[in-house]
Parts: C-alpha cells; structure tokens; sequence
C-alpha cells in the first residue's frame, strides 16, 4: 500500500472571466516509481479534465514540464513522487506568462531569448557541399556538447531572484547560449560583438551570483563556471576598449 | 527577460562592465578597510598602549584625517553602485521576497541578507564614522568611555554581525561572480567562508567585552 | 475569421518540418511552421543514439559507401521500401551530415590511436587513422554491415533540432506553436492549407498556404505501450485520413524497440547494445546468440523485439510488478564510459526508476517505437491525391523503410527528405499561383466549429474521451502488438469498430474555455481510432510476415503475393478503411533475398505453389 498524497495545485484560467487564481486539492495513491507525470495524469483522467499542464517527452529531455514544485523549479516528468513528502504543491513558473493552471507560455520567451542572443552560427563562409566537413577536435566538440544540452526548460530563469525582479535579465539560459558559441571555432563572432549582447546589465553584469540558476538546472549544465569565465571575459574586454578608445 | 524586439540604443557602450568593475573594487576594498579596522580596534585585546600606538601612527601619518574621509567617499561609493541591484520598489520587493520563501535556496537567502545588511550598514556606519571621525584622536580610553556608555555598545552589538555577515557573504559573492569560486571548488569556499565570518565576529565580541573591562 | 497567408505551411517544427521550411525560406519563400510545443520540444529531440551516413570516417566504418549503406537499408526494410528514394536517400545522407557540421553540430569527431569497444560484451580492440583525425566519427548501430551512425553524445537529435531551429531563428521563419492543424482545406482537387486551434486559446484560425505540408512525427501513441512522447498522437495522419482521398501507407508497419524501460517505456538508446550491452533473462543468462548467432544482440530491431517476446513467451522472462521483463546489462562498459556516452541512459535509470546502471541491471520490454507508415508520397514528397499536399519525416511514408527502419536511418530521413522534399517543393511554388476559394475555406471551417460545438454540447452522447482512449490503446497493443495472428486480429477490428461507434459519442465533462486539455484529445479521438482500424485491418488483410509484421500464422515472408504497399484511405461514412495496394518499388536494384539475419522462410515471387498454412 502506498502513501495517500495530497496535490495542492495552482487553478486559474484566464479566459475564463469567472475564473479566480486559486488552490485546488487532489489526492491519490502513490505507487511504484511514481513520477508527477503519472500522478497529474491520473489527476486529470481521473478527477479534473480541465486541469492544464505541459508534458511531452516524459522523460527529461524535452524540458517541456517545468513547474514549481514545492517551491522549486524542476521538471515534473523526472521527479519521483518518493522524493517528495505527502503533501507536494504545484505552481506554475513565473516570470513566464501563464496559459493556465501549471501551464505557461515558455515558446515565446525563448524565441525571443534566441532571437537576441543571436543563437546561430554567424560566419561568411559557404558551404562547398562535395567538400570534406571541417575538421574539428573531438575534445573540443564534446565541450561545445557540454553547453549544448540545455533543454529551455526555464528552470534557471525562474529560480533566478534577478529574473523575477527584472523582467529585461537575460537569465542563466542565454549566457550559456552565448557561452557555447564563443567556443565555437565556426562562429566567426568577435569578442566585441558578444560584449555587445550581454555586455550590460540586462546581461552578464546583471547576474548578482544568486546561483539558484546553478542548484535547479535539471540537466546539470555548468552555469555557475560559464557565468564566471562570461563575466571575467566581458570584464576584461571592457577594460581593453576603454584603454583604446577612451 | 522583457519579450520585445525593439532594438535598444546600446550606447551605454562599456559603463555596465566598468560599474560593475568599481563595484566589486569599492567592495573588495572595503573588505581590506574592514580587515585592518579590526587590526586595529583588535590590538586593544593586546593592551591599551598597543591601539594607541597603532592609532597615533595612523594620525601621525595623515592616514587617518586623509584615510577616513576617503573611506567614507568609498562607502558612499559602494552604496551608489550597489544600489543599483537593491530592489526599491514595493512590487519589486514582494516579488523577491516571495520568491526567496518559497525556493529554499541558501545563497539566494544570502543576498537578501547582503542587502538588508547593507541597509543597516549604511545608516550605522555613516553615524558611526562620524561619530569617531569627528572626534579624533583615536585612543583606547576615549573609545572605551564611549562603549561603557552603554548606548554605543548595544550600536556596535548590532553594527557588528551586521558588517561581519555582509563582509563574508561579499566576499564569497565576488569570489562567485567572477569565478574564482567555481563548481568543484564551491562547497569547501563557502564553508571557509562561513568559518571566517564566525571567526571575525568573535574577535569583535571579544573586544567589546575587552572595552567594557578596560579600566578608563 | 483569423486568417493567415504563406507560400508554405509546415505543419510540424520537428527536424523533417524545419528542414523543410529552411528550405524553402532560403530561396525566397515565406514558410510558417506550426507546432503543438514550442518547436524544440518536438520530438526528434528526444533521439539519442544517432543518423546514418556512409562517410566512412571511423576505422570500423572503413570501406562503407552509400552502396553498402543501400543495401542495409533495402535488407533493413525486409524489400518493402522504395528503392529509388532509398538510393536517393544513402547519396544524399553524408552531404546532409555536413550541412548540419556547418550549421553547428558538434559531432563526436575521429581520435586517432588506438581505443577499445565492446561487442557482445567482449572487448575489442581498434586503431582509428591519424590522417582521419578530426573528421565526424560514427558508432555501431544494429541492422549495419559498417559503423555508420553520427552522433553527439547521446543527444543526437538534440543537436540536431537545436541547430536545425537555430538556422530557422536565424532566417527569421516564424513558428507558431501551441498550434494544432485539425483539418485541411482542400476542394478534393487542391489542397489551400488547414483549420488550425489554437491550444492557448481554443479558437480556430485558417492558415492558408500555396503548399501545405504534414511533418507531423509519428503516432506511437495510439498504443498502450510506447517510447513515444505524449504529443504523438497522429494528428498528421488524422487529418490526411479525413480528405478521403490521401492515402495512409503501410499503415500496418509498426516498428518496436527492444528497449523500452518497464513500467514507463522510456526508451534507452540502441547504443546500449551497438556498445556491447547485452540482454539477459530471468537466470541472468545471455540468450540472443543462441537466435541470432552471428548478430546477436546488434540484430535489426524488429528481430531482437520478436526474440524478446519469445523468450518472455518459453517463460524466461523476470516476474516484475508491471508484466514480465528482461534485463539489459551495461555494467561491464564501466563507470567512464556510462558517464560519458551514455550518460542519458545513466539519468534515465537514476531518475525514473531509481537504479544505477554501473552496478545494477535495467529491467526492458519492447515497447512501441516507429510508425514507418505515414501519409503517402511520391518521391519528391508530394501526397497522393491533392495537389499542393506535402509530406516528411515520420509522419510520412516516402517509403524509405519499408516493413522495418534501421536505427539511425529516421533522424537521416528526416534531414535528407526534408531538404529534397523542401527543393521540390520550392519549385512547385516557382510560378505556381492558387485562388483560395472563400466558400471553401468557410465550409471548413464551419464543419469544424459545429463539431466542437457538438462535443461542447454533448450532443451526441457524454462518453468519457480518455476511457476510449485507453480501450483503443490496450487493443492495439494486446492484439495488433509484435506477434500477431488471424484471430486476434480480426477479433481487434472487430473491438476496435466498436470503440469507434462509441467515440462518435464523446461530449466534454469539464470546464471547456480556453486551452481545455479534454477537448483537444476529443476533437481527434475518432481520427485516432480510424488510425488504428487502419493498422488492425491492414495487419489483418496482410497475410505474410514482413519486417516488423510478423503473422504467427504466415511465418514467411511472401514476395510473390505481397511484395506491395497498403494503401489505406477513410470514405466519410465508413466504419472501415478500403485498402488498395502497389507495388512495393517500381525499380528493383536490389532484388528480394535473404536479410542474413532474422528467420527467413521466404516465398519467391516465382514460386507457384502456395503453402498457406
Ligand atoms: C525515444 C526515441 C528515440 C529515437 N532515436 C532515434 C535515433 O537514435 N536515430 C534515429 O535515426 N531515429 C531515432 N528516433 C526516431 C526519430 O527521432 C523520429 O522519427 C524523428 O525525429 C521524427 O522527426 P519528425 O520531424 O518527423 O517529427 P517530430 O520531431 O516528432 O515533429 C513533429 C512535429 O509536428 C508537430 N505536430 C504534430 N501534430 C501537429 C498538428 N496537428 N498541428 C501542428 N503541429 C503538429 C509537433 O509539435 C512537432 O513539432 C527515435 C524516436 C524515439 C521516439
Ligand atoms: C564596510 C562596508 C561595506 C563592505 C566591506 C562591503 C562589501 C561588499 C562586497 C565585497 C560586496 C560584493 C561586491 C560584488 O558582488 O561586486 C558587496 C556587495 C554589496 N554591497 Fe556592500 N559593502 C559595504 C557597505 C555597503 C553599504 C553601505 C551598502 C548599502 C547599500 C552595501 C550594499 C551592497 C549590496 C546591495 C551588494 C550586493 C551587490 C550585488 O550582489 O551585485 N554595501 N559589498
Ligand atoms: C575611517 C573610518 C573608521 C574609523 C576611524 C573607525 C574607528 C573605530 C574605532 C576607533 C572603533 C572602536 C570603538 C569606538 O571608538 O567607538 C571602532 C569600532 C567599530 N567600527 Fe569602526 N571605524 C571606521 C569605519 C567603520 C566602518 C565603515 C564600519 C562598518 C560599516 C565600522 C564598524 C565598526 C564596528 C562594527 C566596530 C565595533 C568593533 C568591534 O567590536 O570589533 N567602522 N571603529
Ligand atoms: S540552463 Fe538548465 S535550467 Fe536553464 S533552461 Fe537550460 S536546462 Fe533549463
Ligand atoms: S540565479 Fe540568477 S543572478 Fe546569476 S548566478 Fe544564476 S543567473
Ligand atoms: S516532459 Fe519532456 S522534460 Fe518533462
């Protein structure tokens, strides 16, 4: 037999005129290996059809079910309900704009967030499509995957007392993005021109160090490392410009 | 993040970097002030001749009728900068506040130390540097009078964890921030770091109780 | 009326959608994606293990070439596939690869020295060339003579989507996404776009476009057990379905995977065994050399599924909470390497059942995997049936696969088809001009409002929409799962056109404004279940064992009556679909032989005699 669990789960509907924001309660019981997918699954087909949440792949990949969970962000799919005392309360993120219940709008951020960062190759090289590809070292390739793996789940945003305070902070997310393609031998950008997107407060001189970002990230990224080496290299290429030009 | 596209007038060019450069510089040395302001309230716990000695070398010195004000210009600069990242709006305060209750997240607790310390920082240091300031020379007996006083004791009982923690928890944050500090590194700084504060702050009681029994 | 215009619309930001849409956006056209989740969330991004491509980088993948990889693809899809688009597919595979280098993949790359690799829990030993150093590296995948597969890590399609969406961010294609197509809009000639809801809001919006193409993935999740995500659920195929004249391709060719995790089917990558893992049963005993001899574990994947299934069936399978299972044992690659290449596995297992692959077994079942069947195309993409209807990738049937699709060749498809689809699709809209017809567009959309209505209403009855689901799903995978009989099948359909009767009475239970997770399943629930009378009946009809079909009652794969593709299509009206059939390939570079793995009872296509058992 396993435990009875209490859900205390965020409610609102904001095309429902009638709708207040408010806490609705579930319970159910816990079985082997349950995650919170299962569990709201059930919660849903069983109990409330209404109940709005995100889930796609399941299983920790596609950052889709981020959620605040017992008061901290992380992904719904790869928390086991046993990691969890038996009453778990479900928020939805915030500083993402709400859909409704736990779900909320994190497509149009993060399109916006790549958008700004310029999160692409930037080179005037062609491509010669008969040509050998351009050789690149394994180690090297496999650093570049190490920054790669973030699944724009928004974990690091909403877990970030900066970005709840100020809306403009690029987050966590979009250092590292920078982060990657700076090491990146096939983006052609140059320092300046990364000084120029996150050389400001709204970028890496606005992280404060809170380091939630570091402690939530559900895949482990290395923010805390990436955001010293982004604020030192930013630093510096400050202080270089202001020699030259100043 | 703010969602929209328009482009912003980037020409603040470099200023962000370089406040942020003078932030970290007016903390750090602030830091140091604050290491050797305890060298030398500390060395009256060695006797009374030794502060007076330290002090008058610093008077003989110009340091401190040149230094003080000159710290005093460092704090008001360190308070400008930092100022900066403080929340002073009432939503903006609510919203970091909630924020940090419900996330049970150490290091996010610490800023929000950091800058309710700061605020009392601000207020007590200022009165305090003018206090001392104002009334120079420096001796181990005037600053004992000052403390059996009473008032001034219960001031610096608060003043003191208040400067100690927010000393530490800088101190961490710059080592944070900048890199120093790094993943595989962070646990044992952290406690480091935490031993340090507690370390400073005994020294500080130390020497209060030192003044309260030193014989004007 | 909302309405939006463009020259192309995608309906899917997948890899195959994006590739597409990049296509046609480089050369001057305005493409708009759809998406049910933002784009990278699709779920291409949840393929770990890796695309082929012949560049024969690797020492162990010496001596490949897009010949070699022809014919694995061809053995692969047991003759079923196209073997023009497959000859298309292997030449064009290494240019896409490093296309998507330039575009920013970090592909695992050659170091050159000497290193060591499992097989079958052996260890080997290889040299890789110093001359070849830096170039994309690639590792053993089952069903290949060479190794063949690129990849990042374990986050192969990751990358590739992330990069994918990074090229579409930077050619500024607009993805609009918790955004569902429910039907298209077509006059029975042309297709002018689709009905589009809005899953923030719940209203309709036309989207008209000159072309319209469906990339909507697969749609595993019309069975119980799957390694799919939850979002495919075959919207794609539903609405092609539902214009009565789009044809849905070998519809009975389901793929499963060896390795699903129990109980929740996450699939750990194929790279697990093309590494060295090894499935034990229930004594902890290595059973597949004793079937597969030669291939062993590294077997193509329909046959190490059905070997599973037989070994569970002699008994030898472990009694577990959710069913009987086996084990997958990747302890002896040893701690570094789990951590390093296989460190999604590690996470899988850690999380989500709580146990450490480096000292503990993985308890697997196959679940589920690929839908080789897809919505009908020529080879330059084009659906049967309406002009101005594409499709690509998964959702497709192109037909690359056949009855079976090699690990490593969808990811490759996805890219590969996308870019020639998205040339050929460029050039039907050079010149190509279209008068979307308002009586049609309004006629559509009407059609779809009342039918939200009605459930809205309940007009039609008050069937809980998710019990229906469930039933169709425990049918398909009961009867229509990896072994599959006479009996069962029939007995499927029969079950199956029942459900359907009772899911034309769904009506919503819940507060239905807004986003309303119950209608969105309700709108499509019907096409759901004809999507699976599709696959119960076409199994049933197909009366051979081919690839991933494998009739218990027709163990031999029959080139002489069945070297052809189903054909399946929907007239409104029905309760059944009608099945037509073609020839599998009009050109045969390959002709049918053995697959040099597998069982093969095969019955030539010049052999006269039946002997039907
Ligand atoms: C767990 C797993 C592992 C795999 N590993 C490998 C591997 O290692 N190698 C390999 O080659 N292949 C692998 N595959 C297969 C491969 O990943 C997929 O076949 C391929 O990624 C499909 O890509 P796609 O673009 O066709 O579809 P998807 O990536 O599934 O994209 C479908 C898109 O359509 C959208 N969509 C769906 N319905 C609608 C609608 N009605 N309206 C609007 N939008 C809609 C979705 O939102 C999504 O954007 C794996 C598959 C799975 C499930
Ligand atoms: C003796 C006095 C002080 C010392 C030694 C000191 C020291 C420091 C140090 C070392 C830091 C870290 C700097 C960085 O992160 O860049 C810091 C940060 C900070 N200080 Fe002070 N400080 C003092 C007084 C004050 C005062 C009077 C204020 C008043 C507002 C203040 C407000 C802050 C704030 C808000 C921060 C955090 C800034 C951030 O996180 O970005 N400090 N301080
Ligand atoms: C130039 C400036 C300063 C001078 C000359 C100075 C001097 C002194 C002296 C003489 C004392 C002994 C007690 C007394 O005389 O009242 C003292 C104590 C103290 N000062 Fe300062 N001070 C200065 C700045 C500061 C600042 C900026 C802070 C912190 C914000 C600070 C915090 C304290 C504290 C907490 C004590 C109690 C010390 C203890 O118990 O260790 N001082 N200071
Ligand atoms: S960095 Fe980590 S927490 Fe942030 S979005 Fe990426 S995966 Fe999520
Ligand atoms: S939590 Fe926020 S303040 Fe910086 S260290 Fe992380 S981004
Ligand atoms: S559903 Fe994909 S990460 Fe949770």
């Amino acid at each position: 037999m396993g435990r009875n669990l209490k859900f205390n789960i965020f409610r609102y509907n904001p095309l429902d005129s009638r709708s207040v924001p408010h806490t609705d309660s579930f319970s159910l019981e816990e079985t082997d290996s349950m995650t919170l997918f299962i569990a709201l699954t059930r919660i849903r087909e069983e109990q409330d059809p209404s109940l709005q949440f995100d889930f796609c792949c399941r299983a920790g990949i596609c950052g889709s079910c981020a959620m605040v969970i017992n008061g901290r962000p992380g992904l719904a799919c790869k928390t086991l309900t046993r990691e969890l005392p038996d009453e778990i309360t479900l928020m939805p993120l915030p500083v993402f704009k709400l859909i409704g219940d736990l779900s909320v709008d994190t497509g149009t951020w993060f399109r916006a967030m790549n958008e700004k960062v310029g999160s692409w190759i930037h080179t005037d090289k062609t491509l010669d499509p008969d040509a050998h590809e351009e050789r690149m070292d394994n180690a090297l390739a496999e650093e570049i995957y190490e920054l790669e793996r973030c699944v724009e789940c928004g974990c690091c945003v909403a877990s970030c007392g900066t970005a709840n305070m100020r809306e403009d902070f690029v987050g966590a997310v979009a250092l590292n993005r920078i982060a990657r393609f700076m090491l990146d031998p096939r983006d052609q950008r140059k320092e300046r021109e990364y000084f120029e997107v996150i050389g400001t407060d709204e970028g890496i001189f606005g992280c404060m160090g809170l380091l939630a970002c570091e402690d939530v990230c559900p895949k482990e990224l290395p923010l805390q490392d990436q955001l010293g080496i982004l604020r030192r290299k930013m630093g510096w290429s400050a202080v270089k410009h202001l020699f030259r030009f100043g | 993040m703010a969602i929209d596209t328009t482009i912003y007038d980037r020409s603040s060019g470099v200023s962000s970097a370089i406040l942020d450069w003078l932030q970290m510089l007016t903390g750090a040395g602030l830091i140091l002030f604050m290491w050797s302001h305890m060298v030398l309230v500390a060395s009256v716990n060695l006797g009374a001749g030794a502060m007076n000695t330290l002090a008058r070398f610093f008077e003989d010195t110009y340091m401190a009728q040149v230094g003080g004000p000159l710290i005093g210009a460092t704090f008001l600069l360190h308070f400008i900068l930092a100022a900066r990242k403080v929340p002073f709006r009432t939503e903006q305060q609510s919203t970091i506040w909630k924020h940090t209750r419900a996330l049970h997240h150490l290091d996010t607790w610490l800023w929000l130390v950091q800058a309710f310390t700061a605020m009392i920082i601000l207020i007590m240091g200022s009165i305090h540097m003018w206090t001392v300031l104002t009334d120079l020379p420096i001796t181990a007996a005037k600053s004992a009078a000052r403390i059996q006083g009473g008032f001034w004791l219960v001031f610096y009982l608060i003043l003191l964890p208040m400067v100690e923690l927010h000393v530490g928890i800088g101190f961490y944050r710059i080592g944070v921030k900048w890199g120093f500090i790094k993943r595989s590194n962070r646990k044992g700084l952290k406690r480091f770091e935490n031993i340090l504060t507690g370390i400073f702050i005994l020294i500080g009681l130390i020497t209060i109780i030192r003044f309260m029994t030193l014989s004007i | 009326m909302e309405t939006e215009f463009s020259d192309l619309l995608c309906i899917g930001a997948g890899l195959a959608g994006e590739r597409v849409a990049v296509e046609a956006a480089s050369q001057g056209f305005k493409a708009l994606c759809l998406s049910l989740v933002p784009p990278r969330r699709s779920h291409s991004s949840a393929a770990q293990g890796g695309m082929q491509a012949a560049l024969g980088n690797c020492a162990m993948g010496e001596g490949d070439s897009p010949d070699v990889h022809f014919e694995d693809t061809v053995k692969g899809s047991d003759w079923g596939c196209d073997q023009e688009v497959a000859r298309l597919f292997v030449e064009t595979a290494p240019r896409a690869v490093r296309e998507m280098a330039f575009w920013g993949i970090p592909w695992n790359r050659v170091v050159p020295g000497k290193s060591t690799y499992f097989k079958g829990g052996k260890q080997y030993e290889k040299v890789e060339a110093k001359e070849k150093e830096g170039l994309i590296t690639a590792r053993s995948f089952g069903g290949t003579a060479k190794w063949r597969t690129c990849y990042t890590s374990d986050g192969t399609g990751h990358t590739l989507l992330y990069t994918m969406d990074n090229k579409v961010v930077e050619l500024g294609v607009k993805v609009h996404d918790r955004m569902e197509a429910i039907s298209l809009i077509h006059d029975g000639e042309t297709c002018m776009g689709a009905v589009v809801r809005d899953l923030k809001t719940g209203k309709l919006r036309a989207y008209l476009a000159k072309a319209t193409l469906i990339a909507t993935g697969g749609y595993g999740r019309i069975y119980r057990e799957t390694t799919n995500a939850v979002i495919n659920e075959g919207a794609g195929a539903i609405i092609a379905l539902d214009t009565g004249i789009v044809p849905i391709g070998n519809p009975e060719a389901v793929q499963f995977h060896p390795t699903g995790i129990v109980p929740t089917h996450i699939l750990v990558t194929e790279g697990c065994r093309g590494d060295g893992g090894t499935l034990l049963d229930v004594n902890e005993d290595r059973f597949m050399p004793e079937y597969e001899p030669e291939k062993a574990e590294l077997a193509s994947r329909d046959v190490v599924s059905r070997w599973m299934i037989h070994h569970i069936r002699r008994g030898l399978g472990v009694k577990g909470h959710y069913g009987d299972h086996l084990w997958l044992d990747i302890r002896h690659l040893g701690a570094h390497h789990i951590k390093t290449k296989l460190r999604e596995v590690e996470e899988i297992c850690n999380n989500f059942l709580g146990i450490d692959p480096i000292t503990q077994l993985i308890p697997v079942r196959p679940a589920q995997h690929y839908t080789m069947a897809g919505v009908r195309t020529d080879k330059d993409g084009a659906a049967y049936g309406l002009k101005g209807l594409f499709a690509a990738g998964e959702a497709a049937c192109w037909d690359l696969h056949g009855f079976n699709r090699l690990g490593g060749n969808s990811l490759a498809e996805t890219v590969v088809a996308g870019k020639i689809v998205g040339e050929k699709i460029a050039e039907f809209l050079k010149g190509y001009e279209v008068s979307f017809k308002t009586s049609v567009i309004r006629d559509c959309m009407v059609r779809d409002l009342e039918r939200i209505e009605r459930l809205v209403s309940c007009k039609d009855g008050n069937e809980d929409v998710y019990r229906i689901r469930n039933a169709m799903q425990d049918e398909l995978m009961d009867r229509v799962g990896i072994f599959r009989n006479g009996t069962d099948l029939q007995k499927a359909v029969d079950n199956l056109e029942e459900i359907y009767e009772r899911a034309k009475k769904v009506g919503i239970r819940s507060n239905w404004i807004g986003a309303s997770p119950e209608l969105t399943l309700a709108i499509k629930i019907q096409g759901m279940v004809r999507l699976a009378l599709c696959v119960a009946y076409g199994a049933l009809k197909r009366t051979e064992s081919r690839g991933c079909h494998a009739r218990e009652d027709f163990e031999a794969r029959n080139d002489r009556d069945w070297l052809n593709r189903t054909l399946a299509t929907w007239k409104e009206g029905d309760s059944l679909p009608t099945l037509n059939y073609e020839p599998a390939s009009r050109v045969i570079a390959l002709p049918p032989g053995s697959r040099g793995y597998g069982e093969s009872k095969i019955i030539s296509a010049d052999e006269e005699t039946s002997e039907e058992a």
